[in-house]
């Protein structure tokens, strides 16, 4: 039981054929197998929305059933084509999405990809807030707690961050949104921006879609200061949720690899608990670090449903409840096959890091 | 190779049991945490197991002898939490909602893990296409948004029907889709890692049969970091049950009380100042998986050797092992899907 | 035991207190900060419903059609404070002959484009919406036309099936009939949101200037608009989709927005009545709630193994003698909801209070009525109802408002109801295939005339499919359609109501309200407020 023949934590491996060190099983051949992956993992995915979206529901029936006759409402679903057989209409999607056709959405008529694009970029912005604030918060307060460990700051930022972990964020939101700007009107209540500053979003010439980018772009600094206001209360609460997780992954990696023998030899040799954390201890524990952040970051991007819902921040994750509830099939497939392709892609870019830090990791 | 890692010395059984021994290694901080979370999780237990008890009324009860209940009134005393916009009493409601709470996580994480650790232990021990599928499948499912997942479980299981218990298994497999390839993995890397240690080996080289060498060796082993991650799993549960109720896909009011679902009408409360029924609910939800997640986190500091809190009389401790790793592993990973 | 309980009280009792602390500060006081640049700036509405396309045949709901009466005109179309039809585009419109309904337009009419705006665009509007006949559009509203004709530039002609239409004229002011450009809308398919902005294909009080799709629209006054709302009194507006109740209303306290409209919940709306800040209006509403009973599948029904029409009838009856409908709209829906005691609701001709005279005692529920009707029958109590209502279609209230009905019900011992829910897809079809005995069902009205609470419902148990057939108020309903003589057909829309609370088909039980909220100085929101159900931006100023 040395660590020599520690299983390593991302398990994609488990999956090459090639597992012996001796076949010509380099860098390249490893990519390919586990880029090659990526398409089953999307057909499943596509296979699996598309099969649950018809079982529960045609998008005509949930705008039209509390007003139209059982007949006129059958007529409209056979006009529509849903009625026809899953089988044919299946084949007929996997057609579309293999020529890259994704259809109209339903409920709102507008193009997949367009939504997709405009959603995704609100979502994206979201993200990357969020992410500023867990990775400013998470991983410096992560070594604290890994370096002080088990005084009293290290118990302080665990409890912390359990709690931040334990608050729905629906409610944390709620309360955030009470204190911070209904009482001490200090950010405003919720929405990416002010009217003010949306109108002037939306006369860009071509815009990313990112509110801030564009308004650093076009060099309006009031429409920035106004999207960074609107931006703080979302991106910490949703940002601290995060920060929670990535408190306790960098605490605990840290201080299993603080137990290493090198490690413990390096204590021996008098190299002070600090430089061992901030020089040393680091990098292996970094495999898992970013095997777990790589899934937090895909599913940010997935969107934060609730967080969305709670500011107002029309993204990707509350349009999908939206669609959903309309029954609007098409454009939840639509979403969900961009959250497959975001997963599968970052997983892909975790591993490849992972293989490149730790060559170990390949075998 | 038991719970008990701490000495060779064979331990009364009662010593031997995942969280008492947990309690007994424990020392300073690491003990504080584990029992402030033990004691958060036992009142918790203690008021599903006698909501019906100590309410003062049913969860869906509207009046009583001295007539209907007013809507919205604070806290008084005939309902000393207030009542909602429906005049459900809040108290009950809360207490009531801890037995609710209890059964899903119950039924979804027991359903997660039979599904899981079979299926972990086959694909991990036989290998080959069927591991390859599986990991695929596992993978793809991952994948998929947790919250929609659930959201499509709860409408196709249930045709969205409203009845206690069909509101509990629909949210509970909901739950448990997204749980078993979580199990699948941490379950079957650990089968990969035991298959090559000597004593499996050795096992099969006297030719113990498959289901043998699963059952007996590979099993009691790969299955020693579950209870951490069914406390974990157990917080995710209910957040995801509460995250359920807040979008409006939960056990509607008249068949279950359900903390999510309560706290989802006190939103618009919240704004006009009726605190008291977004509060309640909300703090229930915190407490219960502050106190579950307190007990994992304990449990699993305690389980890994080099996490374990340094007390003066262990001398050494066998370094890196890799045993808790994937546990932990996953009970991170498990983490924040609910956003 | 004891201890731990008390524990747990005290526990979150402290919690509690200190969250109380935070709330409290925050809660009624309302907004305290937050930019007011709403000096000058255009009108900021607010809403939470949504669009599903500026193309009037491809969208039949309320938030689109919002929108569509800002940018596109009528035939005709009611003037804000009234629901009745008068010119809009036309100049002048009458029944020709009983199937011949003739419209004469206003001379030289143009798109906000520069586009002719004549009989051709007209007849185009029309035939449009029958050919696509979109499955979410509002073709269905045009099945009395037969055909449409424009013999001149500036003359329409509507043949129609069915003689002496009474409703026709409102048909035409309706979510079927706004008036498109020929220049720029295809035939035979829709057109996507985008291109009717950028081609500026309008003729209405606004144009848009920005669209982004249930985010923002900004709109500006067109100057040439010469349709019956007149000049708007402000120069712009915008339109911000809201997804939560609750930022909207915190943004209209806070000074962010001018006007809030649809659809805030009864604690909202009861809180903003109390804030000195924002002025809550209420107008009338045309939307109701009710429960549908199939006369096939409920207790004694005609399909059941001890059928008993007369049992069936006193179960029904012993029903509307029990709910106290006056309590729900109180607790439940704090007045944003009136209760209903007729299937045409108050405001419509002929409107009466059938169920009230007929059943409980002058409003209150009556325990000594209910028993009697039943034991007279030889129903035996206490009866078993499977009582169905849907959380998700009918407002968050729903499962409140049916827990208190199942209440008042099993309260009088004669009830023992089995209240059950389900979601709003599989509800919709369950409960018209025979699968529910008793079920919530709501309406809000397509057009604002009392035969759209009547002819959709009861002629052979109506889209309801609840089995119901009563010959007497099938001749009733047909009558009133097509009396010319308003006070004949008053008289008729009476005589059904009066046969219809006799026979409960459905039972009414609410009637909505519209309430919009207006921000501290802005004028004209109440104007808009009326029967006809249309929000008019350009009523209001500041």
């Amino acid at each position: 039981m040395t660590t020599l023949i520690e299983a390593p934590p991302s398990d994609a491996d488990g999956l090459l054929p090639s597992k012996k060190k001796s076949s010509g099983g380099g860098l390249g051949t490893y990519l390919l197998i586990r880029f090659l992956l990526i398409i089953p993992t999307i057909f499943i995915l596509v296979t699996m929305v598309f099969f649950l979206m018809r079982v529960i529901g045609d998008p005509i029936t949930a705008a039209q059933g509390g007003r139209l006759p059982p007949e006129a409402l059958a007529q409209r679903i056979r006009d529509a084509g849903y009625d026809r057989p899953i089988i044919v209409q299946y084949l007929e999607y996997l057609g579309q999405v293999a020529t890259g056709n994704f259809g109209t959405t339903i409920t709102d008529r507008r193009p997949v990809v367009e939504m997709l694009a405009t959603f995704g970029a609100a979502t994206l912005e979201l993200a990357i807030n969020a992410l500023i604030v867990a990775l400013l918060v998470g991983i410096p307060l992560g070594l604290i707690a890994a370096y002080k460990r088990d005084k009293a700051p290290d118990a302080v930022l665990r409890f912390f961050a359990i709690l931040c972990y334990a608050t729905p964020v629906f409610f944390a939101g709620l309360l955030m949104k009470l204190t911070f700007s209904v009482w001490l009107g200090w950010f405003p209540v919720a929405g990416r921006a002010s009217t003010r500053t949306e109108l002037a979003m939306g006369g860009l010439a071509s815009p990313t879609g990112i509110y801030w980018l564009d308004a650093l772009r076009s060099g309006n600094m009031a429409a920035f200061g106004d999207i960074a206001s609107h931006s703080v209360l979302p991106a910490v609460t949703l940002g601290l949720l995060t920060a929670g997780v990535f408190l306790r992954l960098v605490r605990t990696n840290v201080i299993g690899t603080l137990g290493k023998d090198y490690v413990e030899a390096g204590r021996s040799r008098g190299v002070s608990n600090f430089r061992l954390v901030t020089k040393h201890a680091y990098k292996p524990a970094l495999i898992p670090i970013i095997t777990v952040m790589g899934l937090q970051i895909a599913l940010l991007l997935g969107g934060a449903v609730l967080t969305e819902s709670t500011f107002e921040w029309k993204g990707l994750g509350y349009q999908m409840v939206q669609y959903l509830n309309a029954r609007d099939f098409v454009a939840v497939q639509g979403i969900v096959v961009l959250l497959a392709v975001i997963v599968a892609i970052t997983n892909f870019i975790v591993d490849v890091a992972a293989a490149l830090i730790d060559p170990r990791v390949r075998y | 190779m038991t719970a008990t890692t701490e000495s060779g010395r064979k331990q009364p059984f009662i010593y031997r049991l995942p969280v008492i021994s947990h309690f007994r290694t424990s020392v300073g901080l690491q003990r504080g945490m584990l029992v402030t979370g033990l004691v958060l999780t036992v009142v918790f237990l203690l008021t599903a197991a006698f909501a019906p008890v100590i309410a003062p009324y049913g969860f869906a009860q509207l009046s009583d002898a001295s007539g209907t209940f007013p809507a919205q009134q604070p806290p008084s005393a005939a309902h000393i939490w207030g009542t909602t916009v429906g005049g459900y009493d809040v108290y009950s409601r809360v207490l009531w909602g801890a037995q609710t709470a209890f059964v899903v996580i119950v039924v979804a994480v027991v359903m997660s893990i039979f599904l899981g650790v079979a299926l972990g232990l086959l694909s991990g021990y036989f290998g080959g296409w069927l591991d390859r599928v599986l990991v695929v499948i596992a993978d793809a499912i991952y994948a998929f948004p947790s919250l929609l997942l659930a959201i499509v479980m709860s409408i196709v299981i249930n045709r969205g029907q409203s009845s206690f218990w069909g509101g509990i298994v629909a949210c509970s497999v909901s739950i448990s889709v997204v749980f078993v390839p979580q199990y699948f993995r941490v379950i079957r890397a650990e089968t990969i890692r035991l298959k090559a240690e000597p004593y499996v080996e050795s096992a099969k080289v006297v030719g113990a049969s498959s289901i043998r060498i699963m059952g007996r060796h590979i099993f009691k082993n790969a299955t020693r970091t579950l209870p951490l991650i069914f406390t974990l799993n157990a917080s995710e549960a209910i957040l995801t049950l509460a995250g359920l109720g807040f979008l409006g896909f939960g056990i509607e009011p008249t068949s279950a009380a359900e903390w999510g679902f309560d706290l989802n009408k006190a939103i618009a409360d919240a704004s006009s100042g009726i605190w008291w029924t977004g509060v309640y609910p909300g703090t229930a939800i915190v407490l219960t998986v502050l106190g579950l997640t307190l007990v994992g986190e304990s449990m699993n500091d305690l389980n890994d050797p080099r996490l374990r809190g340094r007390r003066k009389s262990v001398g050494k401790t066998p370094a890196g092992g890799p045993d808790s790793t994937a546990g932990a592993q996953a009970a991170l990973e498990a983490e924040s899907r609910v956003l | 035991m004891a201890i731990n309980k008390k524990a747990l009280q005290s526990a979150i009792a402290l919690v509690g207190v200190s969250a109380f602390a935070l709330t409290a500060c925050t809660g009624p006081s309302g907004g305290g900060g937050g930019s007011s640049a709403a000096a000058t700036g255009p009108i900021a509405y607010g809403t939470t419903d949504k669009v599903t396309a500026l193309d009037p045949a491809g969208a039949y709901d309320n938030g689109s059609f919002m929108v569509m009466n800002q940018i596109y005109s009528f035939l005709l179309n009611s003037k804000p404070g009234s629901a009745d039809p008068v010119p809009d585009l036309a100049e002048s419109s009458s029944f020709t002959t009983p199937t011949e309904y003739t419209v004469k337009l206003k001379p030289g009419l143009k798109f906000a484009n520069g586009h002719t705006l004549d009989s051709k665009d007209v007849k185009f509007s029309f035939d449009r919406q029958t050919k696509i006949n979109d499955p979410a559009g509002p073709a269905s509203l045009l099945a009395n036309v037969d055909s449409v004709t424009a013999p001149d530039a500036n003359t329409v002609v509507f043949k129609l099936k069915l003689a002496n239409d009474q409703t026709f004229a409102q048909i035409l002011s309706s979510p079927a009939a706004p008036i498109v450009d020929d220049e720029v809308f295809p035939a035979d398919k829709l057109l996507d949101d985008d291109s009717i902005a950028k081609a500026k294909a309008f003729y209405g009080q606004y144009t848009i200037e920005t669209y982004k799709k249930n985010e923002l629209i900004s709109f500006k006054a067109w100057p040439d608009y010469k349709g019956a709302l007149g000049k708007p009194a402000n120069d712009a507006a915008t339109i911000k989709y809201y997804a939560d109740p609750t930022n909207m209303k915190l943004d209209i306290q806070q000074g962010n927005i001018d006007v809030a409209n649809r659809s805030f919940s009864a604690t909202d709306i009861d809180d903003l009545k109390k804030d000195s800040k924002v002025k809550v209006n209420v107008g009338p509403g045309g939307e109701i709630r009710y429960i549908t009973f199939n006369f096939d599948t409920m207790a004694y029904g005609t399909k059941a193994a001890d059928a008993d029409p007369a049992k069936a009838l006193a179960v029904r009856q012993g029903i509307a003698n029990l709910v106290d409908r006056q309590a729900v709209a109180d607790q439940v829906y704090k007045g944003t909801y009136l209760p209903l005691y007729s299937n045409v609701p108050s405001g419509f001709l002929g409107a009466n209070e059938s169920f009230k005279e007929a059943y409980g005692d002058g409003g209150k529920p009556s325990l000594d009525k209910a028993k009697k009707v039943m034991t007279d029958a030889g129903v035996t109590t206490p009866v078993s109802l499977n009582l169905q209502y849907n959380p998700d279609h009918y407002g968050k209230s729903s499962g409140d408002e049916y827990a208190m009905i199942k209440d008042q019900l099993e309260k009088s011992g004669l009830f023992k109801v089995n209240l059950q829910s389900t979601e709003w897809v599989t509800y919709s079809k369950a409960s018209r295939a025979d699968e529910y005995p008793e079920f919530q069902f709501g309406w809000f009205p397509d057009f604002s005339d009392p035969d759209n609470y009547l002819t959709p419902f009861f002629p052979e148990g109506g889209f309801l499919k609840n089995h119901y057939n009563n010959p007497t108020v099938n001749d009733l309903i047909n009558k009133q359609l097509t009396t010319v003589d308003k006070s004949a057909r008053e008289s008729a829309i009476e005589d059904a109501q009066n046969a219809l609370a006799k026979d409960i088909s459905t039972l009414p039980l609410l009637q909505g309200a519209q309430v919009a909220v207006s921000g501290s100085g802005v004028k004209g929101v109440d104007t808009t407020l009326d029967a006809s159900f249309k929000f008019r931006l350009g009523t209001v100023s500041k």
